[in-house]
C-alpha cells in the first residue's frame, strides 16, 4: 500500500482528529464531548432533522439531505438516510477532508444514524482516514425491527470502517443502578465513548513512556474488522495497577454478545501519573495480552498525564479478521450489494483501503468467541467483603461454574 | 410438683427469624401455642453480621409469637448455623477395671468424659457431643454395662464453633430478657422435625439448604452420627447468576425462582427467557440453558461437600431411607433429583408433616419446631434423672463467667 507518510504527519506534527455525530443518538455523544473537548479534536454534528439540529451546541453542523427530506429527518427509514447521505455525497467528502483520524458517534436502529453512518465511513476511508464508530444499539425490547435494522447498519460499517464498537443500550442500562433514569444510562454511554475518545487522543498528543505514533495505529487498524473488543478500566491509588486491571476485566463492554472475546491485533494504551513505571506497564501488558490475545500483534502507548496523579487508565481496543465462522458470514450476499452502491462514481484509485481479507482458516475461534472467559481476580459479587468458606483449597463463595471454567453463554 | 413451662424455638436464619412457642406439660407433652417470624436482615451465610438488625428482627419475631400467645416465655432454645461450626471426632478407650471383665458404670462414664475432654482449638465450644455406639473390643454395642470384654471405646461426634459467635447470638436473646436453655445446631433441630424415627433407625440424611448456609444430620440405628454445616446457601444461587449473567442480585432471585431447576433440562442453548418480562426497556433475553446449567454446577457442589463431609457416612447403602431435603431452597425445581444422583439414593422433599399441624407443615418452621420438640426431650430428661441434663449450658454459662 502506498501510504505515504505525510499524508497524516502534519507540519505541527499532529494528526487531524475528528469526531462525527450522526443523528440524534450520535448528536448527543458529541454534545457531551463539548463539555470536556480535548484540544486538536474537531467536532462536528450531521442531522436530517434540521430542528433537532438547531438545539445542538457544537458549531460545526450539517444539516444533510434536504433534498430528500425537506430537513424533517428521515422518519426511522434508514433507506431514506442513506439517500439523503448519498446526495449530499460532496459534502461528506467535504467533512472527511484532511482528517487522519475519524471517530463515528450514532445511534442504530433509527434513519439517519443507520442510512448515513455507513456512507460517511466509506467516504472517509477512501479519502484515507482511519475511521473509529461507536454505534449505540437499540434496546431488545424495542424488538425486531428496529433491531434488525441496527443489525444490517453495524454489517454495512463493519465493512468499511477500520473498527466498530458497539454499545448495547440493554447493557449501559444494566450497569446503572436502579434507580438511574433513562438519561443518566445514556450519559453512561456517552461517557464511555467520551473515555476511549479521549485515550485515543491522549495516545496521539502526549507523550511517555512508550510513545505512539499514528501510523501504528494505523497499522493495528490496516484490517476491516470483524467483530471489535473494546474495553476501558482504571483505577487509583496504591493498587491502581491492580484495580484498573480488575476494572478492565469487569467493563461490561468486554461481556456482550456482540463483542469479540479474543483478538489479533490489540490496542493498547495505558495512561498514568508521573509514578507509573516501565514495571507496571509491564504487567498490564502480560495480562491484558494473556487475556485477550495470547498471539495478538500488539500495539501499545503509555502516555504519562501529571494532572491523572495516582490514576490508571487503561484502554483497549482489538480487531480480528475472524469473518469466517462469525455470525455475520451467513449474511455475507448484503455486502456485495452495499459496497457496490456505497462505490463512489469517480474512481478513485489511490489511497484505496486495503480489501477485505476474506479469511479462509475457519477457526473454531468462534466459539470462545461469544462466550465469556477471563481469569484471575476471582468475582465474589455478594460475598466480597465476607470470610470465604475454603473446601478443599477452594473458596466456594466464588460462583463454581467459574472456578470450573463453565462458559456462560449471555 | 409439675407444672408447665413455656420454650420458645428460634431460627435467626438468613432470610428469616422463625420462632414457636410451645408448652410443655408435665415434662412429657408438647403444645405448640404460638409463632412469629420477621424478615431477617444483619445475617448472612448463617451468622450475625449486624448485631443490632439481627437483634431487632429476633426481637420483633419474639414479640409476635408472645403476643399471639398471651403467654411470658420460661427459657429460650436457639438454632445455631454457620461456617463456624466444625466437627471432629473424639475417641477414648479404657481398659475395663472390673475382675469378672464386665463393663460397670463407672468404665462407662470415665471413658466417654475422658472422650468429650479432649482438647478444642482456641476460641471454640462445645455444641454438641453426638455419642454414637460405643465399641467393645471392635464390637459396635449401644450400650456396654454389664456386657464382657476388655477394651471399652467410647465415640463421640464432637460439634464446636466459634464461642463469640455463639455468644453473639446468645446475647441477642439474653438482651430480650430471655434465658437461653440450649443452643442446638440448625441440621439437628431441622431433622427431629422431618425424618420419621423409622427413617433414623434405618439410616438417613437431612439436608436443610436455607438462604445463606447448609446444615445437615445424619442417622443411624436412630442416633445422630454426624451433623455439620457448610456456609453456602440459596443466596449463592442468586450469587453465580447474578456475576454469570451480570445481572442484579434481585433479577438473579427472580430468574431463580422463576426459571431455576437443580438440573439443566433445557440443553438447546438458544432457548432463551425474558430477563425481566416486563417488557420495559432494559429487558433482555437470557439463555435458559445459562440459567440452568450455573444453578446445576453451584448445587451440584453442595451437595458434593456435603457428601464429602460425611465420608463413609453418606454411602448409599448406609441410607437406605435415603435423603431428606428441607430448607427455603429445597423448593428449587429438581433438587431432589439433584441430591439423588449425588448421594445415589432416594431423595425427598421433607415437612413437617408428622409433628405439625397444617399451617406448619411448611419446612420453613422445621427448626424452630426442632427446636421444642428437642426442648421438650431435654426436660423430660431432666425430670427423669432429676440431675443437670447434659451440660451444654453449663460450658456456655461457664464461657461467660470467663470473660
Amino acid at each position: 500500500m502506498i501510504e505515504e507518510p505525510e499524508l497524516f504527519e502534519r507540519e505541527d506534527g499532529n494528526i487531524r482528529m475528528k469526531v462525527v455525530g450522526v443523528g440524534g443518538a450520535g448528536s448527543n455523544m458529541v454534545d457531551r464531548l463539548m463539555l470536556s473537548n480535548p484540544p486538536g479534536v474537531h467536532l462536528t454534528v450531521l442531522n436530517t432533522d434540521q430542528q433537532a439540529l438547531a438545539n445542538s451546541p457544537v458549531l460545526d453542523k450539517y444539516c444533510i439531505g434536504t433534498s430528500i427530506t425537506g430537513g424533517l429527518g428521515a422518519g426511522g427509514e434508514w433507506e431514506v438516510g442513506r439517500e439523503a447521505a448519498l446526495a449530499d455525497k460532496s459534502l461528506l467528502e467535504e467533512i472527511c477532508q484532511d482528517v487522519d483520524l475519524l471517530f463515528i458517534t450514532a445511534g442504530l436502529g433509527g434513519g439517519t444514524g443507520t442510512g448515513v453512518a455507513p456512507v460517511l465511513a466509506d467516504v472517509a476511508a477512501k479519502s484515507g482516514a482511519l475511521v473509529i464508530s461507536f454505534v449505540a444499539l437499540p434496546f431488545t425490547v424495542e424488538r425486531a425491527k428496529r433491531s434488525q435494522i441496527a443489525q444490517n447498519g453495524l454489517e454495512q460499517l463493519r465493512d468499511v470502517c477500520s473498527a466498530v464498537i458497539p454499545l448495547p443500550n440493554d447493557l449501559l442500562i444494566q450497569e446503572s443502578d436502579s434507580e438511574a433514569s433513562l438519561l443518566d444510562a445514556f450519559g453512561q454511554a456517552d461517557a464511555w465513548v467520551e473515555k476511549a475518545i479521549k485515550s485515543i487522543w491522549s495516545m496521539m498528543h502526549k507523550t511517555g513512556l512508550i510513545n505512539l505514533d499514528f501510523s501504528q495505529l494505523r497499522q493495528a487498524f490496516s484490517q476491516r474488522a470483524g467483530k471489535t473488543l473494546f474495553g476501558l478500566g482504571e483505577g487509583e491509588g496504591e493498587k491502581a495497577v491492580d484495580e484498573a486491571i480488575a476494572n478492565l476485566k469487569l467493563c461490561p463492554l468486554l461481556h456482550t454478545p456482540e463483542f469479540s472475546k479474543e483478538a489479533e491485533r490489540l490496542l493498547i494504551n495505558i495512561i498514568g501519573g508521573p509514578s507509573l513505571g516501565l514495571g507496571d506497564v509491564k504487567r498490564i501488558m502480560n495480562t491484558i495480552t494473556d487475556e485477550f490475545g495470547k498471539e495478538a500483534n500488539v500495539v501499545m502507548g503509555s502516555v504519562i498525564d501529571d494532572a491523572i496523579k495516582d490514576r490508571i487508565e487503561i484502554c483497549v481496543i482489538g480487531t480480528s479478521d475472524i469473518r469466517a465462522g462469525s455470525p455475520y458470514l451467513t449474511r455475507r450476499p448484503s455486502k456485495s450489494k452495499s459496497e457496490n452502491t456505497l462505490k463512489p462514481a469517480e474512481n478513485k484509485t489511490e489511497e484505496k483501503p486495503p480489501k477485505i481479507k476474506k479469511i479462509t482458516h475457519a477457526r473454531s475461534i468462534k466459539t470462545q468467541q461469544d462466550e465469556f472467559a477471563f481469569n484471575n481476580s476471582d468475582p465474589k459479587g455478594e460475598f466480597e467483603n465476607s470470610v470465604g468458606a475454603i473446601f478443599e483449597g477452594q473458596d466456594l463463595d466464588t460462583p463454581t461454574y467459574y472456578r470450573r471454567g463453565v462458559k456462560i453463554p449471555l | 410438683m409439675y407444672k408447665s413451662k413455656v420454650i420458645a424455638g428460634v431460627d435467626i436464619g438468613t432470610s428469616k427469624v422463625a420462632v414457636l412457642l410451645g408448652e410443655i406439660q408435665e415434662g412429657k407433652s408438647l403444645n405448640v401455642i404460638g409463632f412469629g417470624d420477621c424478615s431477617s436482615r444483619g445475617v448472612q451465610k448463617g451468622e450475625i453480621v449486624d448485631f443490632y438488625e439481627a437483634s431487632d428482627c429476633a426481637h420483633a419475631a419474639i414479640l409476635a409469637a408472645e403476643n399471639q400467645a398471651k403467654v411470658k416465655i420460661d427459657g429460650v432454645y436457639l438454632a445455631l448455623s454457620g461456617g463456624h461450626i466444625t466437627g471432629r471426632p473424639s475417641v477414648a478407650a479404657v481398659n475395663v477395671t472390673s475382675p469378672d471383665g464386665r463393663v460397670t458404670r463407672e468404665d462407662m462414664e470415665h471413658v466417654s468424659a475422658m472422650a468429650k475432654d479432649r482438647d478444642l482449638p482456641e476460641n471454640c465450644t462445645v455444641i454438641h457431643h453426638l455419642r454414637r455406639p460405643y465399641s467393645l473390643d471392635g464390637r459396635a454395642v449401644e450400650q456396654p454395662i454389664a456386657m464382657e470384654g476388655e477394651r471399652l471405646e467410647a465415640n463421640y461426634w464432637t460439634v464446636y464453633g466459634d464461642d463469640r459467635i455463639i455468644s453473639d447470638a446468645i446475647h441477642i436473646i439474653n438482651d430480650f430478657n430471655l434465658h437461653v436453655d440450649d443452643v442446638v445446631l440448625s441440621g439437628l433441630a431441622s431433622s427431629v422435625a422431618v425424618a420419621s424415627m423409622e427413617e433414623k433407625k434405618n439410616g438417613v440424611l437431612v439436608i436443610d439448604i436455607g438462604k445463606g448456609s447448609t446444615d445437615y444430620a445424619v442417622f443411624m440405628g436412630g442416633r445422630c452420627m454426624s451433623a455439620g454445616c457448610v456456609p453456602v446457601g440459596g443466596d449463592h444461587i442468586s450469587n453465580d447468576l447474578s456475576i454469570g449473567l451480570r445481572i442484579r442480585l434481585k433479577q438473579a432471585d427472580s430468574l431463580k425462582h422463576r426459571y431455576g431447576s437443580a438440573i439443566v433440562e433445557h440443553k438447546d442453548k438458544s432457548e432463551k427467557v425474558w430477563l425481566n418480562n416486563d417488557l420495559e426497556i432494559g429487558d433482555r433475553l437470557v439463555p435458559l440453558w445459562s440459567i440452568e446449567k450455573i444453578i446445576e454446577l453451584r448445587t451440584r457442589e453442595l451437595l458434593d461437600v456435603v457428601r464429602k463431609k460425611l465420608g463413609a457416612l453418606a454411602r448409599p447403602e448406609r441410607l437406605p431411607a435415603g435423603v431428606i431435603l428441607c430448607g427455603g431452597t429445597s423448593q428449587l425445581k429438581n433438587i431432589d433429583r439433584c441430591a439423588a444422583n449425588v448421594f445415589e439414593t432416594r431423595a425427598r422433599i421433607g415437612d413437617n408433616g408428622a409433628k405439625a399441624s397444617e399451617e406448619l407443615r411448611d419446612s420453613q418452621y422445621s427448626v424452630a419446631l426442632g427446636l421444642l420438640h428437642y426442648g421438650l426431650h431435654f426436660q423430660s430428661q431432666q425430670e427423669q434423672s432429676g440431675h443437670q441434663g447434659r451440660g451444654i449450658m453449663g460450658r456456655i454459662k461457664g464461657m461467660f463467667q470467663k470473660v
